[in-house]
């Protein structure tokens, strides 16, 4: 338990150093929030003057990091320079659309990619190998702009199966093939490696003399214990996608994190880039802490280690 | 048992049929923006066509014009302009009420007008629109005054313009400045519903509507039901949605695509050249090789517009000359005499300004070579088509495609040769933003007289312009404003800038608002 308390104890100034950093950086950066909101309109000097006013841009640095500081450790993030909305809803309004496609493609990514690793893993070097560990290299390597235009093209535009852009579960599946091809494809190569691994120990061997059936040996022998780096590239993997999938949110024009941190950024919006930063930071660090957790479950001497340490 | 199923049946079938009716008369239209990134949509605030696109169909202005610019009673039925144009007194519909179920009155274009000028509502368009406000008088319910401080040329237009729709004052007490924004509350065709951040706005007909201007073909409350506007910045996903008709119309389909439908005719098109600058260059006065004018003329000359535009455009855009469009009002058509393609007279000026031909196929003098810094934000293929031109006669262009906030930086620096730009506008008076000495950049001020041309003659002019007291006047002053800016050759038109949008060959209606941007979507139908 100790373990979670301390790792706790870390988040918060993790936090407030992202939150600095992202803060410093954006002020660093050319560009000035107000030009980049007014784009290219033609609009008076006093609407410039009046929106930076409007904005507190007008104030020094330092007064801005110390008043946003102060509010934030009230719990309010501020406003959004672009919209005026609380940074919070609009992070509020665009994670369910992320956390949705994030488990479509965790689902699709570890079914394909631990059945293609099992595949694979149970007889290397031969063609099943081959042919499984050619569509992981796909998965892992094409783009996934190629993939989601490709996919539209296939099942929306000519076979007509699915919506391209229309509502529901439906509408999630073209997205979460895309980003789950990505997460299949290091899977596979990953449970195929491991699983080669472990089939070749010594207690593998004893189970196959005892007469053990191969599926049996496969599943409930080798499998759990081949399991751990896989679900260490899952963390890492999911964590990258519930803070957005920029390029697939796009092709499918959906609402998401990735598209609100890339307007963000181009606008110099920098309460919603803080604020979308930090929540990114804590989901990392969250993730981390599940992975960790995991392994014990998966493996209970990892846990026992633990407590003795 | 058998007369409750009698019953029923028979409670069905009136459903049924009452269901038939329904869709008959009520169309779902889906419309596909490319903008995913709406800030807001109340027009005293936005400063975003892209938002426009929605609320030119939730709002009413009081003077309306049609794609042309032609102008008709809105809001207002007639109106008066006093002698010493201060002074424009409108009397108004008696019969229009907002979404809200409040009465529009001249107490409403008064809170309207006088929030617009008001710092604490951070308009950042309607503000420069409204120019020289004073203020607005209430004679009675339904007579307004809207008094100006000096003499406004522009006023009749900027009546007209989406971003002075007129809003309700009560909506605005109850959801201040950015509830409103969020949730606005107008008297036009279409009612705010609903709007899912980044992904769609829906809007929903308003069942009261009875004052649509005279020039649309319907009357009453539109045919269209239901009117989404999905969100879809990916052009191919947009096309794509389209062609499996998800969605029913699409804005700013690439003319390629437009190509496809117009010869297949799976799809209607229809183009908008749209008012304001076109897209064009800035030529730098004041920095590098062009400083000299006859450079500047030879660059104008290597160009050959009209192929250039019909080789990106297929037809669906036209070449540029002027510094307004062809469809902008005071448009002067010897713009079209300047500067025709002809290289040959582009190297016999720079020949003349000592530029000779280098081995390299680029041009130097006094060891400099001819060379042009050329930051490019709108348009790559078009910066690369000029910068192939322009290197026939000997330029080199160097093209750096930037984001805004480099450009931002170097024009803060004096740090390039030539800039683009592009504006939708509805008034020639545009001209004084980008044309006056006083609009020159300075490091820390952002302004957009971005070839930094100072010259008290055009100074005047554009002024005068800006208050001339009948057309006739302002036609006048504009053509020399134009034939100045000609002559010195200090801004490069390259192409007008098109809305192309193609939509559901079953429907028609389909028409632009005026400045030929913005869609008004009152009049679609089934055909």
């Amino acid at each position: 338990m100790n373990f979670f308390i301390k790792k706790l104890l870390i988040v918060i100034p993790t936090l407030y150093i992202a939150w600095t950093v992202v803060f410093v950086t954006l002020n660093i950066i050319p560009g000035d929030p107000v030009n980049l909101m007014l784009g290219g309109r033609p609009a008076s000097d006093e609407v410039r003057e009046n929106v930076r006013k409007n904005l507190g841009l007008d104030k020094p640095v330092f007064e801005r990091y110390t008043s946003f500081l102060i509010n934030a450790t009230k719990g309010d993030l501020g406003k959004s320079y672009l919209t005026r909305q609380p940074v919070t809803t609009m992070i509020k309004e665009n994670m369910m659309p992320t956390i949705e496609l994030s488990i479509g493609g965790l689902i699709f990514g570890v079914f394909f990619g631990v059945f293609f690793g099992i595949f694979a893993g149970t007889k290397p070097n031969s063609m099943r190998d081959t042919f499984s560990m050619i569509i992981a290299l796909c998965g892992i390597s094409l783009p996934s702009f190629w993939i989601g235009m490709m996919l539209i093209y296939i099942f929306g535009t000519t076979l007509g199966w699915v919506p391209i852009v229309g509502e529901g579960f439906v509408s999630l599946i073209l997205p979460s093939i895309t980003v789950g091809l990505f997460f299949a494809g290091g899977m596979a190569r990953l449970t195929r490696s491991s699983l080669v691994d472990v089939l070749n120990q010594d207690y593998i061997r004893t189970a196959r003399s005892k007469g053990i059936s191969k599926y049996r040996i496969v599943l409930r022998h080798s499998l759990r214990n081949a399991m751990i780096p896989p679900v260490t590239l899952l963390g890492i993997q999911f964590g990258l996608l519930i803070t957005g999938a920029v390029i697939t949110e796009e092709v499918f024009a959906r609402p998401g994190l990735g598209q609100l941190l890339l307007q963000a950024i181009l606008a110099k919006d920098i309460p919603l880039v803080q604020a979308l930063v930090v929540y990114m930071t804590a989901v990392y660090i969250f993730l981390n802490l599940i992975v960790d957790f995991t392994y014990g479950i998966i493996d209970p001497r990892i846990r026992l280690e633990r407590n003795r340490g | 048992m058998r007369i409750l199923l009698k019953i029923a049946l028979g409670i069905t079938f009136i459903f049924s049929s009452l269901s038939f009716i329904n869709t008959a008369n009520a169309l779902d239209i889906v419309f596909a923006e490319d903008r995913p990134d709406l800030r807001t949509l109340d027009p005293r605030i936005t400063q975003s066509r892209h938002e426009e696109m929605l609320i030119v169909n939730m709002f009413d202005q009081l003077i309306s014009a049609d794609s042309e610019g032609n102008i008709y009673p809105g809001l207002a039925t007639s109106w008066d302009v006093s002698s010493d144009g201060l002074e424009y007194t409108f009397s108004l519909r008696d019969d229009v009420s907002f979404h809200d179920g409040t009465k529009f009155n001249a107490a409403a274009v008064k809170a309207t007008f006088d929030s617009i000028v008001d710092p604490e509502t951070g308009s950042q368009g309607a503000v420069d629109i409204l120019g020289p406000y004073k203020e607005t008088i209430v004679i009675d319910d339904f007579t307004a005054k809207v008094v100006f401080e000096r003499r406004y040329g522009s006023a009749i237009t900027a009546f007209t313009e989406t971003e002075l729709s007129i809003v309700s004052p009560t909506a605005l007490d109850k959801l201040g400045n950015e509830g409103f924004g969020m949730a606005p509350v107008g008297t036009g065709p279409f009612m705010f519903k609903n709007w899912e951040a980044n992904k769609k706005v829906e809007l929903v007909r308003n069942p009261d509507y009875n004052w649509a201007p005279e020039y649309m073909d319907g009357s009453g409350p539109s045919q269209v039901a239901n009117l989404t506007y999905r969100l879809i910045k990916d052009t191919s996903t947009r096309v794509a949605a389209l062609e499996a008709g998800e969605v029913d119309i699409a804005e700013l389909v690439p003319p390629l695509d437009m190509r496809r439908f117009d010869s297949s005719g799976d799809l209607s098109t229809v183009t908008g050249t749209v008012s304001g600058l076109p897209y064009s260059a800035f030529l730098n006065t004041t920095t590098g090789v062009f400083q000299d004018v006859n450079v500047r003329k030879a660059f104008f000359h290597s160009l050959d517009r009209v192929k250039m535009t019909s080789d990106l455009f297929f037809g669906y855009a036209e070449a540029a000359f002027g510094p307004i469009s062809s469809s902008t009002p005071s448009y002067w058509s010897g713009n079209e005499d300047y500067y025709p393609y002809n290289p040959e007279g582009a190297a016999a000026l720079l020949d003349e300004a000592g530029w000779k031909m280098g081995s390299d196929g680029v041009r130097e003098k006094n060891g400099e070579k001819l060379t042009v810094f050329f930051p490019c934000l709108l348009e790559p293929d078009t910066c690369v088509a000029i910068q192939g031109y322009a290197n026939k006669v000997g330029f080199d262009v160097n093209v750096e495609v930037v984001m805004k906030a480099r450009q931002d930086e170097l024009i803060f620096a004096n740090g390039y040769d030539m800039l683009v730009i592009r504006w939708v506008s509805l008034d020639p008076g545009v001209l004084i933003i980008p044309f006056h000495s006083r609009n020159i950049p300075q490091p820390g001020k952002f302004k957009f007289n971005w070839a930094r041309y100072a010259n008290a003659e055009l100074d005047q002019l554009l002024e005068d312009a800006e208050s001339a007291e009948t057309q006739e006047v302002k036609d006048d002053l504009y053509m020399q404003i134009q034939k100045h800016i000609m002559d010195q050759a200090i801004f490069l038109a390259i192409h007008d800038q098109v809305q192309t949008v193609a939509y559901n060959p079953d429907l028609e209606g389909v028409r632009f608002a005026n400045g030929n941007w913005q869609m008004r979507m009152y009049d679609v139908r089934k055909k």
